[in-house]
């Protein structure tokens, strides 16, 4: 999954479209709940399956992208 | 020009409120010895209350926020600082940061996003005209969960998510009541949130006070120990039998749960009742354990708790701002809302106690404790609202809101908007009282 396939989960989920690489899905709006849904459709695209730390530790497209990744 | 109230709750002194500014002559009847209904205030320390009904309330919900700022009533934010406490295996509680529960954020993801889809799909305004509604009016969410979740993790928290959400068991409702009640309330994660959600503040002082307050205002037209017995129609007006006596008006406004509202006797005969035999009452009972101080802020620990077993389901701080005694909330909902209810007393403190001791070990006895049994309320029948069950919305959906001659419904459950919160009962309370000015008003210009 590249970044730009991760910032359109963003999109959807925060239901903004102003998210670029190195949008913080937490400062945007984010919370647990919807950061569950970004991990689960993650898990749909990839098969990786990231907890919830792993999404605190990254929360941009860009290092969600290489965290995905590093795991695929 | 003169109105009956049936009901002194929000939707009812909202109502009555409304029409009294008006110029109507009003009278209210509560069935109680005291106003709030659905809130009522606890005073668990000198000066010091508690809201053991409705609580919260965030920045959508404009129609309470607005007669908040018209009763000079403040807020208070419901800021969480601190690690919560996880009860969801066999264990006594994990601590974690923040409010997310140690399980699979990717099973919880799926439940969202299947939760969402179910938002997406239903019409607010009638949820009976939805595309699918007869399908998802038939099922039970718990039906649907079998179904549509195949995690465990997944499978667990549905119940405790519902449970705090609406006070439902998932048997209870049908999946188009719960698609309803996500798509009216704003979501879930609006509806789930506390910093920018439906819970961000609470009332300071109390939700009770909003109540007392327009009861104030309308001093002795407001009637209480009067449960109504019966409403008579005809050609001219309403007669409203009360406890003590009756009282003859132009119309009547009914602001009380479907249930209670099925227990006057309507004549002529409502066309189709209020309630069903599927209507089941919000399970909620809520318990205020009472501390000298909130000790569990001083381990870091926020006092959020969500436990797979209960009594209590969830645990929140509710302590006063004034700085004074902790105060600690339980949630005791859902199917586990019926099993603590039919206990005695003092196996619910017992319960309760050890269960807190549990979660937040190194807390004292608690120097109080307050049980508010919502299921067995004569006058309530249930908080936070009625579940609308398999069929129900089906059937009464179309006229919930639609007047029975000179009868005019208010309450939360007649509203699309915010169902089963306080602003729905306001919101109600506003179309009620405009919809009789427009059209009693109109008739005694051209009468």
């Amino acid at each position: 999954m590249n970044v730009n396939a991760v910032s359109d989960v963003f999109r959807r989920v925060l239901e903004n479209p102003e998210v670029s690489a190195d949008s913080d899905f937490f400062v945007m709006g984010g919370d647990s709940l919807l950061a569950t849904r970004v991990l689960s459709a993650i898990a749909r695209a990839s098969g990786v399956e990231l907890d919830f730390d792993d999404f605190l530790d990254a929360p941009t497209p860009s290092a969600l992208a290489k965290k995905i990744a590093s795991q695929a | 020009m003169s109105v009956v109230v049936v009901g002194a709750g929000l939707a009812g002194l909202t109502a009555a409120a409304g029409l009294a500014a008006r110029g109507v002559e009003v009278t209210v009847f509560e069935a109680r010895e005291r106003v709030g209904g659905r809130t009522h205030g606890i005073e668990v320390a000198p000066g010091a209350w508690v809201d053991a009904g409705a609580a919260y309330l965030g920045d959508r919900h404009t129609a309470l926020t607005a007669l908040l700022a018209e009763l000079d009533l403040k807020t208070t934010p419901t800021t969480m600082t601190g690690a919560s406490r996880f009860a969801l295996g066999g264990d006594d509680g994990r601590t974690r940061a923040g409010r997310f529960p140690p399980l699979s954020a990717v099973a919880l993801g799926e439940l969202f996003d299947a939760l969402d889809e179910l938002d997406r799909g239903v019409r607010a305004e009638a949820p009976w005209l939805s595309a699918d509604a007869a399908r998802l009016d038939r099922l039970t969410a718990a039906e649907w969960a079998r179904e549509h979740l195949r995690h465990p993790d997944a499978r667990l928290f549905f119940p405790l998510f519902l449970g705090e959400m609406m006070a439902a068991d998932p048997a209870d409702v049908s999946v188009l009541h719960l698609a309803f009640y996500l798509r009216s309330g704003g979501g879930i994660r609006y509806l789930n949130a506390f910093a920018g959600g439906a819970q961000e503040n609470r009332i300071d002082g109390g939700a009770h006070q909003v109540c007392r307050r327009l009861a104030a205002g309308l001093g002795d037209r407001v009637r209480l120990g009067e449960p109504v017995r019966a409403i008579h129609q005809d050609g001219d007006g309403v007669t409203v039998v009360a406890a003590t006596g009756s009282v003859r008006a132009r119309a009547a406004v009914v602001a009380v749960p479907p249930t209670l509202a099925d227990t006057i006797d309507h004549r002529p005969g409502l066309p189709v009742p209020r309630s069903g035999a599927r209507t089941a009452p919000g399970c909620a009972v809520k318990v205020h354990l009472v501390y000298p101080a909130p000790a569990w802020r001083e381990q870091g620990l926020s006092g959020w708790s969500v436990n797979a077993r209960g009594p209590l389901l969830s645990t929140v701080d509710d302590s006063p701002a004034d700085g004074g005694v902790g105060v600690l909330t339980g949630f005791v909902t859902g199917r586990e809302a019926h099993r603590y209810a039919a206990l005695p007393a003092a196996e619910q403190r017992e319960q309760a106690f050890a269960q807190a001791a549990r979660l937040f070990p190194g807390l004292p006895e608690p120097i109080g404790c307050h049980v508010t049994d919502w299921v067995h309320e004569d006058y309530s029948r249930g908080c936070y609202a009625a579940l609308f069950g398999p069929g129900d919305w089906s059937r009464l959906g179309p006229r919930l809101a639609v007047p029975h001659q000179r009868v005019h419904w208010a309450g939360t459950e007649t509203s699309t908007e915010f169902f089963g919160l306080m602003e729905g009962a306001i919101r109600s309370g506003h179309r009620v009282a405009a919809e009789i000015n427009a059209m009693y008003r109109w008739r005694d210009i051209h009468d």
